[in-house]
């Protein structure tokens, strides 16, 4: 989805003189056309992030639209109180476009996850949270977005995601969507990211089993969707939540928050990550594998808790 | 010392007006008020280009408390100047009022809501590369104090300015050798600290924090400036200036003023104004 989002912000550039893009020392094979056209406008700030904000908050203070760009740990965590006091507090135009959203870096490990992002992000006043699930939506969500002002958190993943949408879909920020309805559904599924795509391969799985999920692709994990969650909700055996996150504090626990205050609300099954540092080594596949979070993984966790309902 | 007696004058009513809001609240951060009181009366009342009626001006000049914890100095400031209703004042550090203790942007002339040190100088160089970029005249002024330089978001600004060449920056260090809990020398010294800003790339310039034409005049200086680096101007200061008892204090940054003293201050203050 990478691609999708760098033409739509170059798109935008091209249109709007008063943007900016500010990057992290990364974009190696993918920034330089950007940098090319836009030379004054595209800057490499150096592998200084707590800069790179107070810098986009100082042009956006003077009226610009900036982007930065960075891996998710380095421009969110480094960097986090000048995302809470410059950006937030002012309510500023700035984008912040993370890469290698959950595990998707694989083999680089530990420090290159993004499994807090959703915790540290959701409780900043004005923050939005884009969680595309591939390039058809990031691109049907840029649009709707670069159209907004204000702090945005645009979650990327890492690149060639699987597809999920085949074409295009009436996209609304804020709005989830519901990607299928079983009529006889019995459980519903909340699923935010690229990992939709696992829960859309378990949908087949869960069948076989006599399990009737409805699927929703929670794109926009800030503001949440309360309504549609409530309304899906209702009558279901189960409601689970997937990302690719630790389970603590984020997109479920955003689901969580929705239904507790719900009477009556199914229970909540939170699939994501344990609380524990990931030592295991392997590719993006292989994590999910190991961690219960590719489709035959998500179709044992939520068979065991329907089970017990 | 040559002395401007007008803006000596301004000075001392900043000082009174300080005095008024803290010491009643007991509040704390007074040192830190009283020791930057003439850097923004020169700036304010004399460097700056700036319109209390027109304070959006894309034109103006900015100004960022990065040590926000000295706000009252800063609103102080700005109501004198004309930015807002001196009343207003008396909403500073009360329940249900305005104005907190750290600068914020809630009144008319606040630039940038600060409190964390570490900041200003970051948002000062966005602010100064935007006018750079659309070739406005707006010079950037950042006022942080010499212990916030241990936050190293200040070296990665130190190194940004210059190589953007952001000569309409004018950052303004209050060294007055004080930090939260010791001295700056003896919890990390930053000195020398002419010499590590100009191996930056910085065009650096020493004045006395509380003469006014020392002051000014670096200030011209670094706003006339034809060289392309960013420009800093290292104010030596007293902290807590203007209260014999309070200078160079430590004890300053908090309140420990006896009840006796208090009277004792409010009223010798008044009797001067």
């Amino acid at each position: 989805m990478r691609p999708g989002i760098i033409k739509a912000v170059h798109n935008h550039m091209k249109k709007n003189k008063d943007s900016y893009f500010l990057t992290g020392d990364l974009g190696f094979s993918v920034l330089e056309e950007l940098q090319k056209e836009f030379p004054t406008r595209v800057i490499n700030m150096g592998v200084a992030e707590q800069n790179m904000i107070g810098v986009a908050s100082g042009l956006a203070l003077s009226g610009k639209k900036v982007f930065v760009y960075s891996i998710v740990p380095f421009v969110t965590m480094r960097c986090y109180e000048q995302i809470r006091n410059d950006i937030c507090y002012h309510n500023l135009d700035v984008m912040i476009i993370g890469l290698g959203g959950g595990l998707s870096y694989g083999v680089l490990s530990a420090t290159h996850f993004a499994l807090e992002d959703f915790a540290i992000m959701r409780p900043l006043p004005h923050m939005n949270i884009f969680s595309p699930s591939d390039e058809m939506e990031a691109v049907l969500g840029m649009e709707a977005l670069l159209n907004r002002q204000g702090p945005v958190y645009v979650r990327v993943g890492k690149k060639s995601e699987p597809t999920v949408y085949e074409k295009p879909f009436s996209f609304t920020f804020g709005k989830a969507n519901i990607y299928s309805e079983s009529k006889r559904d019995n459980i519903v599924i909340f699923a935010t990211g690229p990992i939709l795509s696992e829960v859309v391969k378990a949908i087949p799985l869960l069948e076989k089993q006599g399990i009737m999920p409805t699927v929703v692709d929670v794109h926009t994990v800030k503001p949440i969707d309360a309504k549609l969650i409530e309304r899906i909700s209702a009558g279901k055996t189960l409601a689970v939540s997937v990302e690719e996150h630790y389970r603590i504090g984020g997109f479920g626990s955003a689901v969580a928050e929705v239904l507790s205050q719900v009477v009556g609300s199914p229970r909540l099954l939170i699939i994501g990550t344990d609380d524990r540092f990931i030592k295991e080594l392997g590719n993006h596949d292989y994590l999910r594998e190991t961690f219960g979070l590719s489709a035959s993984g998500l179709t044992d966790q939520i068979v065991k808790a329907f089970k017990k309902e | 010392m040559a002395i401007d007696n007008k803006l000596d004058a301004i000075a001392h009513q900043i000082r009174y007006e300080i005095i008024k809001m803290l010491v009643p609240l007991e509040s704390h951060h007074i040192g830190c008020s009283l020791g930057i009181v003439e850097i923004l009366t020169a700036l304010y009342f004399e460097v700056m280009n700036i319109d209390p009626k027109n304070p959006e001006d894309i034109n103006r000049d900015y100004f960022i408390l990065s040590k926000g914890h000295a706000g009252a100095s800063l609103y102080a400031t700005l109501a004198l100047r004309g930015f807002f209703d001196k009343k207003l004042l008396s909403q500073y550090d009360t329940n249900g009022g305005l104005l907190p203790e750290h600068a914020s942007r809630v009144v008319s002339g606040v630039e940038l809501s600060t409190g964390s040190l570490g900041h200003g100088l970051p948002v000062g160089l966005g602010l100064a590369l935007s006018a750079k970029r659309d070739k406005r005249p707006n010079k950037v002024f950042v006022l942080m104090s010499d212990g916030e330089l241990d936050e190293g978001s200040n070296w990665e600004a130190f190194l940004f300015a210059s190589q953007h060449k952001l000569n309409n920056v004018i950052a303004i260090i209050d060294k007055n050798g004080l930090q939260g809990f010791g001295k700056t020398e003896e919890v990390i010294s930053v000195e020398p600290i002419k010499e590590k800003l100009e191996s930056f790339g910085w065009a650096v310039q020493e004045a006395d924090g509380h003469d006014l034409q020392s002051l000014k005049k670096a200030m011209t200086e670094a706003q006339n400036s034809q060289s392309d680096k960013p420009n800093i101007i290292i104010a030596k200061t007293i902290k807590g200036r203007g209260i014999p008892f309070f200078e160079g204090k430590f004890e300053s940054h908090y309140y420990s003023i006896s009840e006796e003293k208090k009277a004792e201050l409010l009223s010798s203050f008044n009797k001067k104004s």
